[in-house]
């Protein structure tokens, strides 16, 4: 090979292209366009801007490569095909190591720093993680939505996605209606959801679909209907604002059940309602968003999981004389057993991630925070950057377990 | 019919199981899209149901949350926010992802190993991790062992800061399945042209960009949705101010702020929002549940 004759001259060419093209190059590159952007920001209208970044915000990032690649014109020909590996896969290292890999070090290296990052405090942030009372209820709250989504959507999913398998027809029409609900984003997705939870004062009309029916279910003290502030037969104004009448509730306030009715006025001896009451029934309702939400993705996996098990193997039940629901547990369920962890891993996750929901709908108060609105609370609300830092190591924390497991089964079923 | 004899599933019973839950999947839309229509009064007047009930619906209705939602209230500037967000940040990623997939498929060099567990070990960090060192490095620059490498950029508010947290967060997946995509193709066709003297730019360009069109449509088809529907990067880093808002945080901004009982314009603004995702889910659908399922993996 060419390698051993090459001078010393020529060493210190190929090292100062290697240099200039995937070391400087890169961060040259990556300013310029960022300082670029933000003066254009600046200098011109909304609409030019729009355009602007839709267009060269897409293009420029081919001068990188472009630039890289004019550089290493400039390299001994029987140089440049480890050059040529530098440029292909220089940017994407350089872009994780600067928009990922530094901050994450960043953000542990913080977790031991005190409000504003400048002393270290030892382990006081996350003693203050699990002694501070919000924390403690932030905690609860991820262990009981991990619990609850997590089950909920496996199961429903798995339950839907069965039976849909067997549908005739109309199966990708039922499934795209409980999937629609994945593309459609997390806000929008509480906004639905809190119309139907709705509360408002009386003697307003209810618009949430639960307290309204529930106002107009009931008859006042004289044995007159309730309403829900609708016309009657007769032209008069049916309302609820009587004795007697149900009340609406503030569903996404209620911490516990102990303003719901068969839980006013409860006896100290009675241990299981005493042991209800506590159920902070907003943090479910929260969940169920969430619930809507992913269901159809645990549901399009399981479906396609459900499909590929051999006919023959199902059939040789049916003849052994399995019923539906034998055939199901031990012959669908443990062939698509990996799948079902695969799915389980990746709500796990979603749900360690969960931002929006709480965010949009009760903004974390009344104890329904999660981590992650938690996290972001204590950067933007309270200024603890500290602190804040600790929290999103608790989610990281959680998250890694979580897809080294999977990571280690793909790896053992790849191998078998 | 996959079998003969007729079982319980085949009877009504089941199939009214499945008729209930799609009805009960359906059913929040449905008081949501009707709020839409009615006349901001009218929604606080009487409900819903009622209003369908007793066919009051059906006079009233109206477009005028619309043109409000979208001119006075200025939804419409977010809305073209949202696009400048998201096709660069769905665009870039995908770039820099491809040329690197293509290094670790097809090119031979040292490190390779070491590279490719870096970017498949950056998939278990969650964004929280990354997010606040990132908008102060946006904003301030980052310093490391007293050698400024970022100087003060005072990036936040802009559309590249955007960008580029998004190509941090999305890189390492789209990497990952782009790598895969790219190993299942065969590798005759790239020696070939590697034998005919093409250079790796000209068959990463000509050759096999073309034939991994498949695979990073599903891609790009999860990664457009998820930056067009995420609410997190855009508020932390475009901010609340009026004109930098995306869709996502006006439509936040209209269900948790000050607008209490603002229902026809809250519902309006989440419909509208909601019309881009639904256009592409079903579109693009089989990309979409590919890329989606690919993206399963992701920390």
């Amino acid at each position: 090979m060419n390698k051993n004759n090459s001078t010393l001259g020529d060493r210190l060419l190929i090292v100062g292209i290697r240099f200039l093209a995937l070391g400087i190059f890169p961060l040259i590159w990556f300013l310029f366009q960022a300082i670029l952007f933000r003066e254009l920001t600046e200098i011109l209208n909304r609409t030019s801007l729009i355009i602007v970044a839709i267009i060269f915000g897409s293009t420029f990032i081919f001068l990188l490569y472009l630039g890289m690649n004019k550089l290493i014109d400039f390299a001994p020909k029987h140089h440049r095909e480890s050059l040529y590996a530098g440029m292909f896969i220089g940017p994407a290292l350089f872009m994780l190591s600067l928009f990922l890999f530094y901050p994450s070090i960043r953000t542990i290296y913080l977790s031991f720093r005190d409000r504003y990052g400048d002393s270290s405090v030892g382990f006081d942030n996350y003693i203050w993680a699990f002694s501070d009372t919000e924390m403690k209820t932030t905690l609860r709250n991820q262990v009981l939505w991990l619990i609850f989504v997590v089950t909920l959507v496996v199961l429903l999913g798995l339950i839907i996605s069965w039976l849909a398998d067997r549908l005739n027809r109309g199966e990708a029409f039922f499934k795209s209606i409980i999937f629609m609900p994945m593309a459609i984003s997390a806000v929008g997705s509480s906004a639905i959801f809190k119309l139907i939870y709705a509360y408002r004062p009386p003697p307003s009309t209810q618009i949430g679909i639960i307290n309204g029916l529930r106002v107009s279910s009931g008859k006042d003290i004289n044995g007159k209907e309730c309403g829900n502030n609708e016309i009657g037969a007769n032209g008069e104004l049916i309302d609820y604002y009587r004795e007697g009448c149900p009340n609406p509730v503030g569903w996404l306030q209620q911490r516990d059940l102990s303003n719901l009715p068969s839980f006013e006025n409860i006896n100290s001896s009675d241990t299981l309602l005493n042991f209800l009451v506590n159920f902070p029934i907003n943090t479910f309702l929260l969940m169920i968003v969430m619930v809507w939400m992913s269901t159809g993705f645990a549901m399009v996996v399981f479906s396609a999981a459900i499909k590929a098990v051999p006919s023959e193997i199902i059939e040789a039940g049916q003849i052994d004389g399995a019923s539906e629901g034998k055939i199901f547990m031990s012959i669908i369920l443990p062939y698509i057993k990996s799948t079902i962890i695969v799915v389980s891993t990746y709500i796990t996750v979603s749900v360690l991630k969960a931002f929006d929901i709480v965010y949009v709908t009760t903004r974390g108060d009344l104890e329904t925070n999660l981590l992650a609105v938690k996290m972001l609370d204590e950067f933007a609300k309270y200024r603890q950057y500290g602190r804040s830092a600790t929290v999103a190591v608790l989610i990281f924390v959680c998250v890694i377990p979580v897809i080294v497991i999977n990571a280690v089964r793909a790896r053992e079923q790849t191998q078998i | 019919m996959r079998r003969e004899t007729q079982k319980w599933y085949d009877k009504p019973v089941s199939k009214l199981i499945l008729i209930t839950i799609a009805l009960s999947w359906m059913f929040p839309y449905i008081g949501f899209l009707i709020s839409s229509f009615r006349p901001g009064e009218s929604v606080k007047r009487s409900s819903w149901w009622i209003s369908l009930t007793n066919g009051d619906l059906f006079k009233e209705l109206t477009l005028e949350n619309y043109y409000e939602i979208l001119f006075a209230e200025n939804l419409s500037r977010s809305f073209f926010n949202s696009f400048a967000v998201s096709i660069p940040s769905t665009i870039i990623p995908i770039t820099i992802a491809a040329f690197a997939a293509y290094a670790f498929a097809f090119i031979d060099f040292r490190g390779k190993e070491i590279a490719f567990i870096f970017v498949v070990g950056m998939m278990i960090i969650p964004l929280q991790m990354s997010l606040i060192p990132l908008l102060k490095l946006m904003k301030g620059g980052a310093i490391l062992f007293g050698v400024t490498i970022i100087p003060e950029l005072s990036l936040n508010g802009t559309f590249v800061a955007v960008w580029f947290a998004h190509t941090g967060f999305g890189l390492p997946l789209a990497t990952f399945l782009l790598r895969d995509f790219m190993m299942s193709l065969p590798k005759s066709v790239v020696e070939s042209a590697k034998i005919d003297g093409a250079s790796h730019l000209t068959t990463f360009f000509k050759l096999v960009l073309p034939l991994s069109v498949a695979g990073i449509a599903a891609f790009a088809t999860f990664q457009f949705l998820w930056v067009y529907n995420d609410f997190l990067v855009a508020n932390v880093f475009m901010g609340i101010k009026p004109e930098n808002l995306v869709v996502t945080s006006h439509v936040a901004q209209l269900t948790v702020g000050n607008y209490g009982e603002e229902w026809h314009l809250r519902t309006s603004g989440a419909v509208i929002s909601m019309i881009v995702p639904l256009i592409v889910f079903f579109s693009l659908q089989r990309y979409f549940v590919r890329g989606l399922i690919g993206g399963s993996v992701k920390g």
